[in-house]
């Protein structure tokens, strides 16, 4: 059986963008000074650059009339310009195929950027103090597919398929054949890249968020949910289809039903649309393979 | 060599064609293929005149427009009932024709245990075949239901539609 502390101390392992780290507690902290995220974004040449292309972009107003940093940051406020920055800085992470996952270039990027977007839009709706952290979230939840593919590449998939019975999901068969799954894998890299303790409990439950009781966050709820939601969108299918569950109790406490999932699922496709102009990225499944 | 040049050969290399979720794509170029990924609850159709030679695609993934009238207008191709007719008007407008054409659909899986509540995927199946059935036109062949992904692939050289899940390959046309 494999050993998650192996998996983490790989010299390959992915690593956290300095400038992402500067900043995640910046953007986390609701008082922080408008200065000192400017020092932190003024810093990253291609942070800045998302910045001003989305103050520039037909969305904000005045395509063609270009603004300095500062205005720019002014001119997006303070919730656009977290979205830009952690769209910015993990798109670099996320954007190369993932053999392990059956995903090709782009795609675990896209499903990122869907369930960041989901589980804010729920967030809005059920639990608004916690937007911010649920798009933090569902932006972060798969990382721990990054690990797996640097260990385990395109055999990922037939050494977890050895592992599948008839009805069982996709997290059980990892568990199964490792001991842990990527949820969990997830969770120990976001400790390693010393992210919030609460987010790497997000990471870590976002596909078997624990029911009301002892442990229970809205935040798990919401981000399992915008799982699910991204992967009805078909934006985060990989080699392991639909085998996952939507938890009994988040359906109920988030009053998901068929009208309010599929408008949810359209959503989410044309807010990554309007994502890509700053983000460089494209939604087009597959573009760059 | 002229940077007019460059987009010319890129533009006019024949291969393959990707069709992104909620798009369709036609072609009559026998030199393409035309493809989708990582279909799950989302459907892929393919029609084919093996007369006119001509072929498309397309990767709806809701069943109803009435959901948004407006998202339906802005990119009909994320539901059934709008970007179904969309995909056959386009082959007609290259040269097909309806009693030619040869159809084929894959993916509407479902997440696990969905009890009933969601049932996106089975829902588009249900959509596509009213829509099929109304307008007389016949699936040769689909693969779809399931829990898993599946890759669709058609080739406009000989109008073969194969569909990849995992690690297993197969073709639904030519039966």
């Amino acid at each position: 059986m494999a050993s998650m502390s192996d998996l983490l101390s790989m010299d390959s392992l992915p690593a956290m963008p300095a400038a992402m780290a500067r900043i995640i507690p910046l953007l986390l902290d609701p008082g922080c000074e408008w200065e000192a995220l400017e020092k932190v974004v003024r810093r990253d040449e291609a942070m800045t650059a998302a910045v001003l292309r989305m103050a520039n972009s037909v969305q904000y107003g005045s395509p063609g009339k270009h603004f300095d940093l500062r205005q720019a940051m002014a001119r997006v406020g303070r919730e656009a310009l977290r979205r830009c920055i952690l769209e910015q800085q993990v798109s670099g992470v996320m954007a190369g195929e993932n053999a392990a996952f059956g995903l090709l270039r782009g795609d675990l990027w896209r499903g990122a950027l869907a369930g960041a977007i989901a589980g804010e839009e729920l967030a809005r709706v059920c639990s608004p103090e916690n937007a911010p952290l649920a798009f933090m979230c569902g932006l972060l939840r798969d990382i721990g597919k990054l690990a797996l593919n640097v260990k385990y590449g395109a055999q990922y998939p037939a050494m977890i398929a050895a592992h599948s019975r008839e009805g069982s999901s996709f997290i059980e068969a990892e568990q199964e054949a490792l001991g842990f799954d990527h949820a969990q894998v997830g969770a120990a890299l976001a400790r390693q890249w010393r992210l919030p303790e609460r987010i790497a409990m997000a990471i870590e439950m976002h596909h078997e968020p624990p029911p009301p009781g002892p442990g229970h966050d809205v935040l798990f709820d919401i981000v399992h949910a915008a799982d699910t939601i991204s992967r009805w969108a078909g934006l985060c299918v990989g080699a392991e289809g639909m085998d996952y569950r939507l938890a009994e109790h988040v359906r109920q406490a988030l009053w998901l039903d068929r009208r309010s999932v599929e408008r949810e699922i359209a959503l989410v496709w044309e807010k990554l649309h309007e994502a890509e102009e700053w983000t460089g990225g494209t939604v087009k499944k597959g573009a760059a393979a | 060599m002229t940077a007019s040049i460059i987009p010319n050969l890129i533009l006019k290399t024949p291969g393959r064609v990707v069709v992104s979720i909620a798009d369709l794509a036609l072609t009559a170029n026998p030199q393409e293929t035309l493809v989708t990924y990582a279909l799950g609850s989302c459907i892929g159709v393919t029609i084919f005149d093996p007369v006119a030679r001509v072929g498309g695609m397309l990767h709806f993934m809701l069943p109803q427009s009435t959901l948004s009238p407006d998202k339906a207008r802005k990119s009909p191709c994320m539901f059934a009932d709008a970007g179904v007719p969309l995909l056959f008007t386009k082959a007609y407008e290259l040269g097909a024709r309806k009693e030619r054409l040869v159809v084929c659909a894959a993916g509407g899986a479902e997440i696990l245990a969905d009890e009933g509540h969601f049932k996106i995927g089975s829902r588009n199946r249900t959509m596509l075949r009213k829509l099929f059935w109304k307008n007389n036109v016949l699936i040769a062949s689909e693969d779809t239901g399931g829990t898993h992904s599946r890759t669709l692939t058609l080739r406009l050289s000989d109008g073969q539609v194969t569909v990849k899940n995992k690690d297993e390959e197969r073709t639904l046309w030519p039966a």
